[in-house]
């Protein structure tokens, strides 16, 4: 297997709007490595989520091609696709997305249990992520019972349920207060530190300043890119 | 309508004194026997007839006259008591008197159209009807009747009875009660107009069901977005919902039938007290309950599916951010 996880050629992404359509990623080409660690910052509007999305196999490309571990994502159906969500992609929200009916620890095992982990076993693995997370304790609450930061560390362990390769997150730390933000922040390095490749898109210099990669976005495209 | 009835339509002439029907199966009995031996619920070979009362109660006799059933309404409404005898007469003028005997009263058998209206029927003996309304320049014996009905004792044996008529009589034809004339009119007026209800009822609930469902299924926008997002895959959801939207169509219909069949006895007992009648206004059978189930369930399906096809074709990012 190649070290590389997921590779955009020369991606673009328009949205087709009555007014006409706006292109929210330009021709971009980027990969993301096993065990990388990577932040795209850049203004408001300049395409940060939409390229995410697409790494992620949310959003397809309008043009250019896209790769997951060697194969073209626009060839798969949503099957495949879904799969390829399910086990090798994790994806934190800044709004968290969890289920509001569902308790932390439910929250965690859904993907596992979707894709096919025996009862017992996905009891452990959320027990053992909430842990990780330091929310054990908070296990049987609710998403509305819990705080922001807890909920983002929540959406964390569900994001880690199926031992994804890639981590993305998009301003995982947007919702947050500055402690809070690094306590998140804290969390996502020991989550790369431990393999699994982390892509974080932030405003926050701070969060941004952690990752060994940082790509600037402008316009749609990758403007500026610092590695350390 | 009772399925034991068969209808015998004889253009031929009947012999006065002679029961048509009685020699084609020993089972057919005529009603005198059922008088002599006592028997409750024996056959009948009669005519059915609305015939004027001309006088009123009169004393019993010595001489036994022929003996009659009225139905339980005239009995009620003029103040016959069994065993009484009455006078009868066709109606035609200057037609004479008969005297009878009342020796029962009779069920009549509901008739929709006639709700509201108390019977005056009188059940007798062909050959005192035809004595009763012969005019009298027809001799005896030249008397025309267009049909009798005939119960059997046995129902299942109607399509035998009504080929052994047709094999053995020439000239007359045995029908089943569906076929004879007239027999079934009311009854396919009736079931068109129900028909008609259950159409109008089902589309109603559709469009009633399939708002619920786009309700329902829209109220999960962010779950299912939040779902297609995590990796779970839109035929998965599909058949999530689906089954959800088929249980609860199907818990519905079987609540409606429960309701239905609680009351069933309610409602039969008020509309048979309110006319007088021993009419079946509702009756759930088993054929009507498995087609409501049926009906909801593939219903509920479709409204679901619909309902979801719209939602799923959205990404899971789109719903997820509402
Ligand atoms: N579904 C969509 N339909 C139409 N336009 C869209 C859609 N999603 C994004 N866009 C447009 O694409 C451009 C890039 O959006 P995107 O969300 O990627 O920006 P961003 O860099 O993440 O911004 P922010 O930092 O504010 O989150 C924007 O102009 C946005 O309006
Ligand atoms: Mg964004």
């Amino acid at each position: 297997m190649s070290d590389v996880i997921v590779d955009a050629a020369n991606v673009s992404r328009a949205f087709e709007m009555p007014a006409g359509a706006v292109v929210a990623v330009r021709d971009v080409t980027l990969s993301i490595a096993q065990g990388e660690h990577a932040a795209i910052s850049g203004p408001s509007g300049c395409g940060k989520s939409t390229l995410l999305h697409m790494l992620g196999c949310v959003d397809t490309p309008s043009s250019g091609t896209l790769c997951f571990d060697g194969s073209d994502v626009s060839t798969l159906d949503d099957r495949a696709r879904s799969r390829l969500r399910l086990r090798q992609i994790g994806f934190v929200f800044q709004r968290f997305y969890l289920l509001p009916m569902l308790s932390a620890a439910e929250n965690v095992e859904l993907p596992q249990a979707e894709a096919g982990a025996a009862k017992d076993v996905r009891r452990l693995r959320s027990i053992e992520l909430l842990e990780y997370v330091g929310l054990e304790h908070r296990a049987n609450h609710r998403p509305s019972q819990l705080s922001g930061g807890e909920m983002q560390r929540v959406a964390i362990a569900r994001a880690l349920a199926n031992r994804p390769r890639l981590l993305l997150a998009d301003e995982p730390t947007g919702e947050l207060d500055q402690a809070t933000s690094e306590q998140v922040a804290v969390l996502l390095d020991r989550v790369n530190a431990d393999g699994t490749a982390l892509v974080i898109v932030t405003h926050d210099p701070d969060l941004a300043g952690r990752a060994r990669r940082v790509l600037t976005m402008k316009d749609g495209q990758i403007e500026q890119e610092v590695t350390r | 309508m009772s399925l034991t009835t068969v209808s015998a339509r004889v253009p031929a002439r009947v012999p006065e004194g002679g029961h048509p029907g009685c020699c084609y199966n020993p089972r057919v009995a005529p009603m005198h026997t059922h008088r002599r031996r006592g028997r409750v619920a024996g056959s009948v070979v009669a005519l059915s007839c609305v015939v004027i009362l001309a006088g009123s109660v009169v004393p019993a006799q010595e001489a036994q006259p022929p003996s009659i059933l009225i139905a339980r309404q005239l009995a009620a409404l003029e103040g016959i008591a069994v065993g009484d005898e009455v006078e009868l007469t066709s109606g035609e003028p200057g037609s004479a008197t008969r005297r009878f005997r009342v020796i029962g009263t009779y069920e009549p058998t509901p008739n929709p159209l006639q709700l509201g209206v108390a019977s005056r029927g009188i059940r007798m003996h062909l050959t005192d009807l035809l004595a009763l309304t012969r005019d009298a320049a027809t001799p005896a014996g030249t008397e025309h009747v267009e049909g009798i009905t005939i119960a059997l004792q046995d129902p299942d044996s109607t399509r035998a009875f009504v080929n052994d008529v047709n094999a053995r009589v020439v000239g007359a034809f045995a029908l089943f009660p569906g076929q004879a004339a007239g027999a079934g009119d009311t009854f396919v007026v009736l079931e068109r107009f129900h028909m008609a209800i259950a159409t109008v009822t089902i589309i109603a609930a559709t469009v009633f069901l399939l708002a619920l469902t786009v309700m329902l299924v829209d109220e999960r926008r962010a779950t299912v977005g939040v779902l297609r997002l995590i990796g779970f895959p839109a035929h998965r959801i599909l058949v999530q919902v689906l089954i959800e939207g088929v249980v609860l169509a199907g818990a519905g219909a079987l609540f409606g039938l429960a309701l239905a069949v609680a009351s069933e006895g309610l409602i039969n007992w008020f509309f048979q007290w309110r006319y007088d009648t021993a009419l079946i206004f509702v009756h759930v059978t088993p054929t009507v309950a498995l087609a409501c189930v049926a009906i909801a369930v593939h219903l509920g399906a479709v409204a679901t599916a619909t309902a979801s096809w719209a939602l799923l074709r959205s990404g899971g990012l789109r719903l997820a951010k509402r």
